[in-house]
């Protein structure tokens, strides 16, 4: 055993007794920081390293009844300037210019923003990736006081470019809703910001995240519009309108059982992207903002309400004037003169005189009542923004010959989609039911929509015959399909244009099919068509095209003759 | 007595130190874990968001590519497809 001496002895006892402070004032220092100085450290630390970001949440995606894309959020990466010297800020700035597209507003804009001596300077929102590549290419480069940096945002995306723009409107450049579905359910769909806490170290990488408020995602929507169909009706729409050089149009086709909207055009169309760009007037969507007298397509309701108050049968006859009526101190005229027609007849031949008489004998009240049960002055509630009442003067505002003239669908004014539920309140045997967009919304079936039942089976049964001669034999030939029972109504009316009629008109035609059991409801409106303008000429060839290719589509084949039937 | 005295103190005094360094050594390698698993967590994160992105651009470009219009255009065009007329369908039944 090695022997220690007494020198020895005291050099290790003074190395323990070095070594035992040592220890001790590391575990004292320790314990000072650890507990009794936290507080004061931890705030320290906290004010450091901790940063509190803010996080945006993204916009849910909108998709068709099938499933297809119709709008959705990407990453998009905006770019701004942050100021510290105005030279070299209008140097930088000058370099990215002519990497990203700007208008020469926008650039001059900016410039003036420069110059200004801002500090923070938007150059562009929501770059293309092709942009962003490039930018990021110029501020590695770049070696001066005034930065170039990035924000992460959203981007709203609309594949199917102009393809129901209307339904879908369209958002801002913070993506708010605007317009269409996109405002309508804004609050939904836009989800809820978020804030995160993160620790980063001395290199600036995070190391800690903790969420002090959890972004919350917008939700996922479902449509009822389909977007194929959507897609030739918008096709056929647009070829219509420009043969005709009409001002707008409007095509709604529904489900005839649960009122769902399968696709909703309205003429002209726009790029949702190009919001911004667009003027209200092309904004507007026609099929719920368009104000315009119903004209003959009216009949219909004039013809239910009679049916539904047992005032006249459909063979009646009536006395038609040979074409001219006279009523207080106006006159009702007749397209072509006839001496009399029956109840059936004045709605197949569309008789202005025919219905003033049909309307007399029903009386304004009753007629009055059908009229608000239809829900005519009234929104149909479908969920879509900027819907417009329609006009129904109170029974107290009717003048004595004010019923004669709503008979045919003047003094009163509807919009398409009123109309679209009106013609399908036959279609659904009596049945009221609200016209609706929304389908799910994140995975969530939103229940059916509530019927009202307001006229008779049996009177739905008469008006869709009758309808259907309209289609046979009456103004609505141009829709004949052979093979399909198609019933409708045709419409033409003058528009009023500084309180007096002019020679410009409004044609529209009403329909669904098959008529033995409907499918598909429609209403099609052409707004100042040129050349032609009746409803038989101009919204019953268009509603033909489209029910052809909806026959396709659909699935609804024609009762054509044996041949082209084949049993396996 | 006084020599194996000291020999005892420096035991305990030995142990005494391995437990704080054991101590030490836990407590820091543990914070020092916690850090590294931070790192690893948020690169993960960059890395699920980058995904997720990746995802959305892709669902949006396929979206685009599917684009109505632009399929039409190619069948008719490229492909010279045309739309079937009515009375070229044929209703096919099966016999029961």
């Amino acid at each position: 055993m090695m022997k220690i001496n007494k020198k020895e002895r005291n050099r290790a006892f003074i190395l323990f007794i070095v070594f035992s402070i040592w220890v001790l004032f590391i575990v004292y220092k320790l314990v000072k920081i650890q507990v009794f100085d936290y507080t004061k450290y931890i705030s320290k630390v906290k004010s450091q390293c901790n940063r509190i970001f803010s996080l945006h949440p993204k916009r849910g995606t909108i998709y068709d009844c099938n499933g297809d894309v119709l709008a959705i959020s990407i990453r998009a990466e905006s770019a701004f300037l942050s100021n510290k010297d105005n030279k070299e800020s209008m140097e930088i700035f000058s370099l990215l210019s002519k990497q990203v597209r700007l208008t020469y507003r926008e650039k001059k804009n900016i410039k003036e923003r420069i110059n200004k001596g801002r500090k923070f300077i938007w150059i562009k929102r929501k770059l293309e990736d092709r942009e962003y590549e490039k930018l990021k290419k110029i501020k590695h480069n770049l070696n001066s006081t005034s930065t170039l940096g990035f924000v992460d945002e959203y981007k709203r995306v609309y594949p199917q470019k102009t393809l129901a723009a209307h339904v879908l409107g369209g958002v801002g450049i913070d993506e708010q809703g605007l317009c269409g579905i996109e405002y309508e359910i804004d609050s939904l769909i836009r989800g809820k910001g978020g804030k995160v806490k993160v620790l980063i170290d001395a290199r600036g990488k995070i190391f800690e995240i903790e969420y002090l408020k959890q972004p919350v995602a917008g939700k996922d929507i479902f449509l009822t519009i389909d977007s194929s169909i959507q897609f030739f009706v918008e096709e056929e729409l647009r070829r219509t309108a420009e043969k005709f050089r009409a001002k707008k149009g409007s095509v709604i086709v529904m489900d005839s059982k649960h009122g769902s909207i399968l696709a909703m055009a309205s003429y002209p169309f726009y790029d949702p992207v190009r919001i911004k760009h667009t003027s209200q007037r092309v904004l507007k969507n026609v099929a719920v903002s368009f104000l315009y007298d119903p004209g003959s397509t009216f009949k219909i309701i004039l013809a239910s309400s009679a049916l539904e108050n047992e005032v006249c049968h459909p063979k009646q006859i009536f006395n038609c004037y040979n074409g001219v009526f006279h009523i207080k101190n106006r006159t009702i005229h007749d397209i072509h003169p006839y001496e009399g027609l029956t109840f059936e007849e004045i709605i197949i031949n569309s008789s202005n005189i025919g219905a003033a008489r049909i309307g007399l004998r029903l009386g304004k009240e009753n007629y009055y009542r059908t009229l608000k049960r239809f829900g005519f002055g009234n929104k149909t509630g479908i969920n879509l923004p900027a819907e417009e009442y329609g006009i129904l003067n109170s029974l107290k505002k009717w003048s004595n010959v004010s019923v004669a003239f709503l008979s045919f669908g003047y003094e009163v004014a509807v919009t398409p989609i009123q109309m679209a539920r009106a013609f399908n309140v036959i279609a659904s045997e009596g049945y009221l039911i609200k016209p609706n967009v929304l389908k799910r919304v994140d995975g969530i079936v939103l229940p059916q929509v509530k019927k009202t039942k307001i006229l008779s089976s049996s009177t739905g049964h008469i008006m869709t015959s009758i309808m259907t001669e309209v289609v046979n034999i009456g103004t609505g030939k141009q829709t004949k399909i052979e093979g399909i029972d198609i019933a409708g109504k045709t419409g033409t009316t003058k528009k009023i244009k500084n309180g007096s009629y002019e020679d410009s008109y409004v044609s529209s035609f009403g329909g669904f099919f098959p008529a033995k059991n409907p499918r598909i409801t429609m209403f099609v409106v052409i707004d100042e068509p040129k050349g032609k303008f009746y409803g038989g000429e101009v919204a019953a060839p268009l509603f033909k095209t489209i029910t052809n290719r909806l026959l396709i589509y659909l699935n609804i084949f024609p009762e054509l003759d044996k041949g082209n039937e084949v049993r396996i | 007595m006084k020599k194996s005295k000291d020999k005892s103190l420096v035991r305990v005094f030995m142990i005494v130190m391995f437990f704080v360094f054991i101590l030490l050594f836990t407590y820091s390698s543990l914070n020092l874990k916690n850090i590294d698993y931070g790192y690893r967590m948020h690169e993960l994160v960059l890395r699920e968001k980058a995904l997720k992105e990746k995802v959305d651009k892709l669902r949006a470009q396929k979206a685009s590519l599917l684009n109505l219009k632009r399929v039409e255009r190619i069948v008719k065009k490229k492909l010279n497809y045309q739309y079937p007329r009515s009375d070229q369908f044929v209703k096919v039944f099966e016999n029961k």
